[in-house]
């Protein structure tokens, strides 16, 4: 009979495991291993020979016996020292020696960049090829062939994945490139913090000397007009200087409100494309390969079926995540039942996110009041009240924990939306008063 | 058995076994001291599968045999009775121990049960001064991770060295830092094909707390893979990290662009000085070095600040670096020296510290990134 080595042992293990103590199995066989089986010698491996002895002395005959059951012959047991702890891995062994293997990989050049963000990972169907193309020859030529390169897309389509491709693609061909890549609030804190400190010397030098520069959400600069100049100048000094820029949004230039004119001509001056939400076989796609990162064996079905009833690749890889998880702990495989399961809760769990909002406001429209009010401090009689319905119907309505009615209500204790909570229900028995709740209560239904 | 002993010759040593029970084993023999009685001696010894130490104290035997006892009680009353004569008999699977005015009864467990901490001694591999494993032993051990889920970094390398008078060098590094010494125990002949071997730092930390003495033997066997320090009537044995010991030879730099040599009692006050704001601020300090002086500072945002010169020999550019405060004490505290030398290249290439006049050691430490 042939047999693996491992399974042999796992099976041996299983048999020793009802004929000793607990104690016993977990501190002496559990490091164990069958090495070889040769011969009639079966060859075990112990980490130490403190356990090697114990082994020897007392289990011999219990292991010989559990030996010779599985494997029908009169074998002869031997032990030898050794660990079998699995192969330590280089990168694990710090940043130390990180640094070592590639020298210019200087902490933080490539900050904020995810290594697995690589074209190669990217899944690629109609509704994204142009842009796909585009980053790619933008990768290959920067500062030449299309600059600046604008992406524009709604959310979770893969602009900032592509972004971060183009920036480990040029890292990978040539270590010495100088590459940025920011989010536009980053940019927008870093100027503040210039101005701040009275130093925009270095930070002018940061950003104007780099060979790629790569922003993402660029729309959040809309309004605020001293970033718009610094922006502007390292615009011309990077593109005159054949540097390339890279920036995404979530609409086109034309269209971001409160943005300089000069700017948004500039930012269409490049090569312009867009990315439109993923279609199905693209979505199925996704779900393979997330599901191979995760390295989780995902059928085509299970895929198809997930890909149509989530839309944006985050809710991708979120439901795929749940559903993984949900086999895991319940032991089972996945099946369509299971997905349907798993996504009607992630539906449900959505609304409950969504509705606290829409619920303070409709309260504070019938009371003629602003939110920042029934959030802040102010203790007015009719503030207070609003705000005790709120808590209220925050709890029976959502059933929401008295926590998270206290962050929502502007960072309050537990104990205060317990009162405020009992304090309406007291109040609930006076006449007149139920009658304003439903009137709010169908507000929220509407 | 039956056995007589003095109890002021246990003194330190009975504390060094009990650093080889385990802390909490499911396996009640491992909570205890094994003592044995045998050609004159009493020894006692303690496990924990991972590491044994086995020590032994002159006795007046007379009866021989073995039995083992729970350590921890052992050791708390040895340590809690006064000085004097002490007898211990074995009586019905019990321990009876009796000095002039005590009588106890230890529960046991039989000495079959115990695992045996060594087979066979090996191979002799080298004879170590006592005054080597304190001075370069501690210089190093220090580095080494105490994470045993990394197993190289939880280790010390020992390494045959060509030239340089036979020696070894002793290297051990957490990965953030990394702590090497050159021709240690020079002129040790070895006669092994083996030229290299990982020692768990824990032992090696053992090894360097044991403080008497005159010599230890290094015995390695193959056989089963250990590695057993024998000094005087004291055993330590642990088994070799197999794991590859990381090519620690690429990181050393080879240049530096800026080079400090700095009194060691100077600049370890002011580092710790320092960390006091340190300790709010993710321990970063930060050395910045002038012409003539290291300025040493750190800051908290929520305390304030804290700025500390210190007078320096200066060769090369101005430069800055930041570095976690433990590692510069750790460092600081295990060196005896005077005088250290502080080498870097920039401020986010591993710093190097060295000893003035002692060319066989060196300490490197990754630096921090801060934001500027």
């Amino acid at each position: 009979m042939v047999k693996d080595n491992q399974e042999l042992w796992t099976i041996i293990l299983g048999e020793i495991e009802t004929e000793v103590s607990k104690a016993i199995f977990l501190t002496l066989f559990k490091q164990t291993s069958l090495l070889s089986f040769e011969e009639g010698v079966a060859t075990i491996a112990a980490p130490s020979t403190m356990i090697i002895d114990l082994l020897q002395k007392r289990f011999y005959q219990i292991i010989k016996k559990a030996v010779d059951k599985h494997t029908e012959i009169d074998a002869k047991i031997i032990f030898v020292p050794k660990n079998v702890m699995p192969n330590n891995n280089p990168e694990k062994n710090g940043p130390l020696f990180q640094e070592a293997g590639k020298p210019t990989v200087t902490i933080g050049h490539l900050p904020r960049v995810k290594k697995d963000y690589t074209f190669q990972t990217l899944a690629v169907s109609s509704s994204n090829q142009l842009a796909y193309v585009s980053a790619q020859t933008v990768s290959r030529k920067i500062g030449i062939a299309y600059n600046p390169l604008f992406i524009y897309g709604p959310v979770g389509v893969g602009k900032t994945h592509l972004m971060q491709a183009i920036a480990n693609d040029v890292y990978e061909n040539d270590e010495g490139k100088k590459i940025v890549y920011i989010t536009s609030e980053e940019f927008t804190n870093e100027v503040v913090e210039a101005i701040r400190t009275n130093d925009t010397a270095r930070m002018k030098k940061k950003f104007r000397s780099v060979d790629v520069l790569i922003i993402d959400d660029i729309q959040f600069v809309a309004g605020k007009e001293r970033v718009q100049e610094e922006l502007f100048h390292t615009f011309n000094i990077l593109i005159d200087g054949e540097s390339q820029i890279i920036l995404s949004s979530d609409r086109p230039p034309s269209e971001i409100k409160k943005l300089e004119k000069r700017l948004s001509s500039r930012f269409a001056g490049g090569l312009t494309v867009d990315i439109e939400p993923p279609d199905f076989e693209l979505r199925t796609a996704i779900l393979l390969i997330k599901a191979k990162k995760y390295n989780f064996n995902l059928t085509i079905e299970a895929a198809k079926q997930i890909a149509e009833k989530e839309h944006d690749t985050r809710g991708l890889e979120g439901a795929l995540l749940r559903i993984i998880t949900q086999s895991q702990t319940l032991g089972v495989e996945i099946s369509s039942s299971l997905i349907k399961n798993v996504l009607s809760n992630g539906e449900h769990r959505e609304i409950g996110n969504y509705r606290p909002d829409e619920l303070i406001k409709n309260i504070c429209s019938f009371y003629k009041i602003k939110p920042t009010q029934i959030k802040g401090e102010k203790r007015d009689a009719f503030l207070v009240k609003a705000r005790q319905i709120a808590m209220y119907l925050l709890k029976k309505e959502l059933d929401l924990s008295y926590v998270e009615i206290g962050n929502i209500l502007g960072g309050r204790d537990h104990t205060t939306i317990m009162y405020g909570v009992n304090k309406i229900e007291g109040l609930l028995l006076k006449k007149g008063f139920s009658e304003e709740i439903q009137m709010i209560t169908s507000l929220n239904q509407e | 058995m039956k056995t007589s002993f003095l109890s002021e010759n246990l003194g330190k040593k009975i504390a060094l076994v009990n650093h080889a029970v385990s802390s909490r084993s499911q396996l009640p023999v491992l909570l205890n001291f094994l003592l044995v009685s045998k050609k004159g001696k009493l020894f006692i010894s303690a496990t924990d599968l991972e590491i044994g130490i086995e020590v032994s104290i002159s006795a007046n035997v007379e009866e021989e045999g073995g039995v083992t006892v729970p350590a921890k009680t052992f050791f708390d009353l040895l340590t809690n009775i006064p000085k004097g004569k002490i007898t211990l008999h074995t009586e019905d699977q019990k321990l009876i121990l009796k000095s002039e005015k005590i009588r106890t009864v230890f529960q046991t467990i039989p000495q079959e049960e115990f695992p045996k901490i060594y087979e066979e001694k090996g191979e002799k591999r080298a004879v170590v001064e006592r005054k080597t494993i304190e001075k370069d032993f501690a210089k190093v051990v220090f580095a080494a991770s105490q994470d045993s889920g990394r197993p190289a970094l939880s280790g010390v390398l020992m390494k045959k060295e060509e030239g340089r008078g036979g020696g070894f060098v002793l290297v051990a590094t957490d990965g953030y830092r990394l702590s090497l010494k050159r021709g240690v125990g020079g002129g040790v002949s070895s006669a092994s094909k083996e030229d290299q071997l990982v020692m768990p730092a824990r032992i090696i930390r053992e090894l360097v707390s044991v403080r008497e003495g005159e010599s230890v033997e290094i015995f390695v066997s193959d056989e089963s893979n250990q590695i057993l320090f024998f000094q005087d009537e004291t055993v330590l044995a642990v088994r070799l990290i197999e794991a590859e010991f990381p090519s620690y030879e690429k990181i050393i730099p080879t240049d530096f662009s800026t080079r400090v040599v700095v009194g060691k009692n100077e600049i370890q006050s002011a580092v710790k000085a320092c960390s006091v704001f340190a300790r709010e601020a993710a321990s970063i300090i930060k050395f910045s070095v002038g012409k003539d002086k290291l300025v040493v500072s750190a800051s908290a945002p929520s305390l304030g600040e804290s700025t500390i010169d210190v007078d320096a020999v200066v060769e090369g550019e101005e430069n800055e670096i930041a570095f976690n405060s433990r590692y510069l004490l750790d460092f600081f505290s295990n060196i005896e020296e005077e005088e250290v030398i502080f080498e870097m290249t920039g401020p986010l290439n591993p710093g190097v510290f060295k000893i003035k006049g002692d060319d066989t050691f060196l300490h490197i430490i990754m630096p921090i990134r801060v934001q500027e």
